[in-house]
């Protein structure tokens, strides 16, 4: 048995060692384009700033291609073809395969405006080696740029360019920043925690149009010119599945390849799609891929499993998550209504939801430290904590357990994973609690 | 972010560069001076040449040279030595809480550091001394200091003296580490860890992560330590042994020989001079038999660090900024709590973690599942 997996960042190289401690005697193929080793791609900003090197962010040893006998391919793979099951790639050669895996990622998603890419440089991404290496050689001391998206990419190269000593204007268009996991009290505290930092920091800010003029790049926003250096996109990212458009294996609309619940293809038996390049369902039902690392992780063990032939259904389970924005770490666990469509969630209701919704949230006076606990129906579905470090496992036990706010409240110290020595957590008399989600 | 980790492989002195090499090299030469270079002063004669003029006496005592001409010169080594390294945890340890001051256990931690080796590294034994009392640098026991117990010292310690350095030797910090972890001793209070987690901390992240390196430290670390209890053994066989007896030149030779090697070579001219290109914590790691002894106390003990189950991003923070040259994330990627002999529990790790997934806990373990149970949610 030949399985070649195409990929080697976590969901493919997570399944090619669960297809390697499986199955000792097949012949394991890894084709890689960007490095020979796994690396961590969500460490891009700490080499951009010089905090670590590339091979400090590679998650195995060196030795691990030798000590699990994959055979290394540095090439970029150019077309799929499932009936001969071949692989042809960039230099020319093709690949035979018995199972494939394409873990093939994402890339940055282009900015929409028109003669954005017509021109070499001053458009930007911060995704790939090849997007850190574009920005690390334009970006100097004193230059002024912008970070179009209010993302967790986009805070991260605001935050990095900053401190490289670029005056950063961060344009996010939504009414707060990040409102697909923070409300609208949440979000000002990180605003301004960056605006402290001394960034331009600019919430509901849509860009209307881009001209390149003298060298600069000219952003149209409402009522106002900015003129930057240059511009770093940072509106989310595609699937990396452009070379399969016409194989025959079936992508969704937005480019990921559709998988049946083993993350096979739906429409090529014998390739299977893991990481941000699958089209999974999620806890609500919906077709979508899942770009996140740690799912990638487990897609990529789940992948495994079925191209050894086991009944496999993947299934994410609950949803949680950290971040850290500048300064601010950042925890979720459970159930975080998506507070951007608040006309949605007033009153008691969240959308397709019945029920009773509750929100409590404190924020601790003069600090960048809340907290904010979902309640439906008397109990506790969700938990949003910003500036202090918490143990999501417990939350998602006291879920589980249906646990009541009052006994939440009164137990939150024990889901705290702060360093020691830290004020431990109160009940404010400014706490509330009010209807709606 | 860690804004003071920034640019940590931009600057030319944190990265085996030349200005690393040239540090590295200042700092041998100044241990090798230090440790063999000729000492023409006799304190002794001189205090009591100066018994009658009291000024001077209090400049002798206080380490002070006096020449003939009447010129005040160079100190006594020891003390230069003392204050130099006082100095270099002060300024150093200035600098990491510019970086780090943002934790409270760094602060708590570095403040420790530094009043310990400016009163019982450096103070209390100049006040001792100048008061014409035996000096002990009472934070240093055995076996780091491995003649704590030697004929020249037992023969003039107090009882009381004594009893705090054997009962915190023997008892009060294995109990101590056994509940609070080797860190009690490494990265509170020893005078070794303190200049490596201050003066040294540029240079953290140098240790090597390799698995052949881990290796290497196992048998170095515990060699020394057997070397310094096979010592111990021999200075009490000397001391019983009837005179004429063999053992008695063996136990001059071998107690010349590890000094030497161990005390002079190894935990200074080494220790220290490699901080530039080979990390920290290279005495502590690979030499000190306190650090393996307490370590041994640490398996067993309750102190670990706490992995968050599933968290781990892998963006290699932990593993690059421990000193100890412990691979973290590998831990962390698997979900294991990590509880090895070396760490000495200065939660650097857990400080750079961007996700908040590792923890230093002293608790008793919760047991095997802990960490192991999947949370099926209804919503």
């Amino acid at each position: 048995m030949h399985f070649v997996v195409v990929g080697n960042s976590i969901a493919g190289i997570e399944a090619a060692i669960a297809l390697r401690n499986r199955d000792a005697h097949a012949r394991i193929t890894v084709v890689s384009y960007e490095h020979d080793h796994p690396f961590a791609r969500v460490s891009l900003m700490y080499i951009f700033c010089g905090q670590l090197r590339l091979e400090d962010t590679e998650f195995y040893d060196r030795d691990l291609y030798a000590r699990m006998r994959f055979d290394r391919v540095r090439d970029l793979v150019v077309g799929v073809d499932p009936a001969a099951k071949t692989l042809s790639l960039k230099s020319g050669a093709t690949l035979g395969y018995d199972r494939l895996l394409l873990a093939v990622g994402s890339t940055a998603r282009r900015l929409p405006w028109a003669g954005a890419y017509d021109a070499p440089g001053g458009v930007h991404h911060f995704v790939t080696l090849p997007d850190l290496e574009g920005v690390n050689a334009v970006a100097k001391p004193g230059m002024s740029c912008a970070v179009v998206g209010g993302g967790l990419i986009g805070v991260e190269s605001a935050e990095v360019l900053h401190l490289r000593g670029l005056k950063v204007h961060f344009l996010v268009r939504e009414p707060w920043y990040f409102p697909v996991a923070l409300d609208k009290a949440e979000a000002e505290v990180v605003a301004e925690h960056i605006r402290h930092h001394g960034l331009d920091c600019r919430t509901g800010t849509p860009v209307d149009g881009f001209e390149r003029r003298d060298g600069k790049i000219v952003l149209r926003l409402p009522g106002e010119e900015l003129p930057v250096d240059f511009v770093v996109g940072a509106i989310g990212v595609v699937p990396n599945t452009g070379f399969l458009v016409d194989s025959g294996i079936a992508l969704a609309p937005g480019g990921a390849i559709e998988t049946r619940d083993n993350l096979e293809s739906t429409s090529a038996p014998g390739v299977f799609a893991a990481g941000d390049c699958a089209q999974v369902t999620w806890p609500d039902g919906s077709r979508r891929p899942e770009q996140i690392w740690y799912t990638s992780r487990d897609q990529g063990r789940a992948a495994a499993r079925a191209m050894l032939g086991d009944d496999v259904k993947y299934r994410r389970g609950t949803w949680y998550n950290s971040a850290k924005f500048f300064d601010i770490e950042y925890t979720t666990a459970g159930f975080i209504p998506f507070a951007a469509k608040p006309h949605k969630h007033q009153g008691v209701g969240a959308p397709g939801e019945e029920g009773h919704w509750q929100t409590w949230y404190q924020q601790l006076p003069g600090k960048a430290v809340t907290q904010r606990i979902v309640v439906k129906d008397g109990r506790v579905v969700g938990f949003n904590g910003l500036g202090t470090r918490w143990d999501h496992q417990v939350f998602m036990r006291w879920i589980h357990e249906r646990r009541s706010l009052d006994y939440v409240l009164a137990h939150m110290n024990e889901a705290r994973f702060d360093e020691e020595f830290m004020e431990p957590f109160r009940v404010l008399p400014t706490a509330t609690l009010v209807d709606g989600a | 972010m860690q804004a003071g980790l920034l640019d940590t492989h931009h600057n030319a002195v944190s990265t085996r560069r030349s200005p690393a090499w040239v540090v590295t090299g200042l700092l041998v030469a100044f241990y090798l001076l230090l440790y063999f270079g000729k000492e023409d002063y006799n304190a002794t004669d001189a205090a009591v040449r100066y018994a009658r003029d009291p000024l001077n006496l209090m400049l002798v005592k206080l380490g002070w040279k006096l020449n003939d001409n009447g010129s005040l010169w160079v100190f006594n080594k020891w003390y230069l030595y003392a204050g130099l390294y006082t100095l270099g945890m002060a300024v150093g340890g200035y600098f990491m809480l510019r970086k780090h001051g943002n934790s409270t256990y760094h602060r708590y931690r570095t403040y420790s550091l530094v009043a310990v080796q400016a009163v019982l590294g450096l103070m209390l034994p100049l006040v001792l001394d100048f008061l014409g009392r035996p000096a002990w640098y009472f934070s240093y026991f055995f076996p780091l200091k491995y003649d704590l117990f030697f004929p020249y010292n037992m023969d003039h310690m107090q009882p009381t003296v004594m009893a705090w350095f054997i009962v915190m030797t023997f008892v009060g910090l294995p109990l101590l580490v056994y509940f609070k972890g080797k860190r009690v001793y490494c990265s509170w209070i020893c005078g070794c860890g303190g200049l490596a987690e201050t003066f040294g901390d540029p240079w953290r992240h140098l240790s090597s992560k390799s698995p052949r390196a881990w290796r290497i430290e196992q048998v170095s670390i515990h060699s020394v330590l057997f070397a310094a209890f096979a010592m111990l053994g021999l200075v009490i066989g000397d001391g019983l042994a009837p005179e004429g007896h063999a053992i008695h030149n063996f136990a001059n030779s071998y107690k010349g020989m590890y000094s030497l090697a161990i005390g002079s070579i190894f935990s200074g001219v080494l220790g220290t001079g490699l901080y530039p290109v080979g990390g920290t914590r290279v005495w502590c790691r690979f030499g000190c038999p306190m650090a393996a002894m307490l370590g041994l106390v640490q398996k067993f003990g309750r102190f670990r660090i706490a992995v968050k189950k599933d968290m781990c991003i892998s963006c290699g923070n932990c593993s690059t900024y421990c000193e100890m040259g412990i691979d973290v994330r590998s831990y962390a990627m698997r979900n294991q709590d990590i509880k090895r002999a070396s760490c000495v529990g200065c939660g650097m790790c857990a400080h750079v973690c961007p996700r908040g997934v590792l923890q230093l806990v002293a608790k008793r373990d919760a047991g095997p599942g802990q960490h192991t149970q999947e949370w099926t949610v209804d919503l």
